[in-house]
């Protein structure tokens, strides 16, 4: 995996995200998720206690940030196969029923808040498309099994 | 009314240079604040993505083999739809940096003594040329609306294709001029 990380300083912060936590979560979408929901929205500051704790709360942000980066850049550029296995990686990883998920993610827009704060206009704009997209085939493929299931 | 032509001249004169003068001033100026405020609008972490990449993914046709193949005619017409609101998007933004950097270049232009009249008339015409093409492609994407078939995401492929080339030289001779 390269980072393409310039900042000598958070390398180590970074190896360590990785290693420990990020590589424990199932699939990129999963990822995503986790590194967004450890941003302040009000702030826009990452927190990790483990990796503050070894290193500091600067560190541990500017590492989190960067991870969020190349995840993110990574879901844009992966095909939209991909993508739609990266989301039903994530949607079987939750406790939830899969239909719930898709659900709450298409009403509520619920991706609209993975997107890291320093990414450029256009691949936002590329990956909220992506994602409606593959929730839309997602959910024609739940209702095809569910009427396959009643015909059955 | 005589004896003032004389003083008339020099005030209209001192008037022009002080107009060029400004004129001058004003386009150094924007162009430093242009070329800062692109630098500002490009990623500074992490991501590696540049416009150019934008265009290929927009206009990767793996994709649309596989909605093709696996998604109803409704997520069919949506993909479509959703890829032609991206390559208008794209086309524009590609279409506002490449004259944010024309305006910077011609701004940079005033200042150097030995201008290349054929180097500078090339550019120019390149300019014209990729301006047109991509108003020719967002107003071909409009007109035709959703693209449907796959020539047609073929032949926006190739067009795309020969504007990045054009686009590539501009900023070439660009950087090597400034």
């Amino acid at each position: 995996m390269s980072l393409g990380v310039k900042n000598v300083e958070i390398e180590p912060a970074v190896r360590d995200l990785r290693n420990r936590t990020l590589a424990r979560l199932p699939g990129d979408v999963s990822r995503l998720v986790y590194l967004a929901s450890s941003r302040d929205l009000n702030t826009g500051r990452y927190s990790h206690d483990g990796i503050a704790f070894h290193f500091s709360e600067n560190v541990a942000s500017k590492a989190m940030a960067a991870c969020h980066a190349e995840i993110f850049d990574r879901l844009v550029y992966c095909s939209l196969e991909e993508l739609i296995e990266e989301l039903q990686s994530y949607i079987s990883s939750t406790a939830e029923r899969p239909g719930d998920v898709l659900q709450s993610w298409k009403r509520l827009g619920s991706y609209r808040v993975t997107i890291p704060s320093e990414c450029d206009e256009m691949a936002a704009e590329i990956f909220l498309s992506n994602v409606k997209i593959a929730l839309a085939i997602l959910q024609a493929r739940q209702e095809s099994a569910f009427q396959d299931g009643q015909f059955a | 009314m005589s004896q003032l032509l004389p003083y008339l001249g020099v005030a209209s004169l001192l008037l022009v240079v002080s107009a060029l003068w400004a004129r001058q001033l004003f386009l150094t100026r924007k162009s430093r604040i242009e070329l800062i405020v692109s630098q500002k609008r490009e990623p500074t972490s992490g991501s590696s993505a540049s416009h150019r990449d934008h265009g290929e993914r927009i206009f990767d046709l793996g994709d649309w083999d596989f909605v093709s193949r696996n998604a109803p005619s409704e997520i069919q017409e949506m993909f479509l739809r959703e890829r032609a609101i991206l390559a208008i998007s794209w086309l524009r933004r590609t279409r506002a940096r490449i004259s944010l950097v024309m305006r910077a270049h011609v701004a940079a232009v005033g200042q150097i003594a030995d201008l290349h009249l054929v180097t500078e008339l090339k550019l120019a015409l390149n300019y014209l040329v990729v301006l047109t093409l991509c108003d020719l492609l967002i107003a071909w994407i409009w007109l035709r609306g959703p693209v449907r078939t796959r020539k047609m995401v073929g032949q926006t492929l190739r067009t795309m294709s020969w504007l990045r080339g054009a686009f590539e030289q501009l900023m070439a001779r660009v950087s090597a001029e400034i």
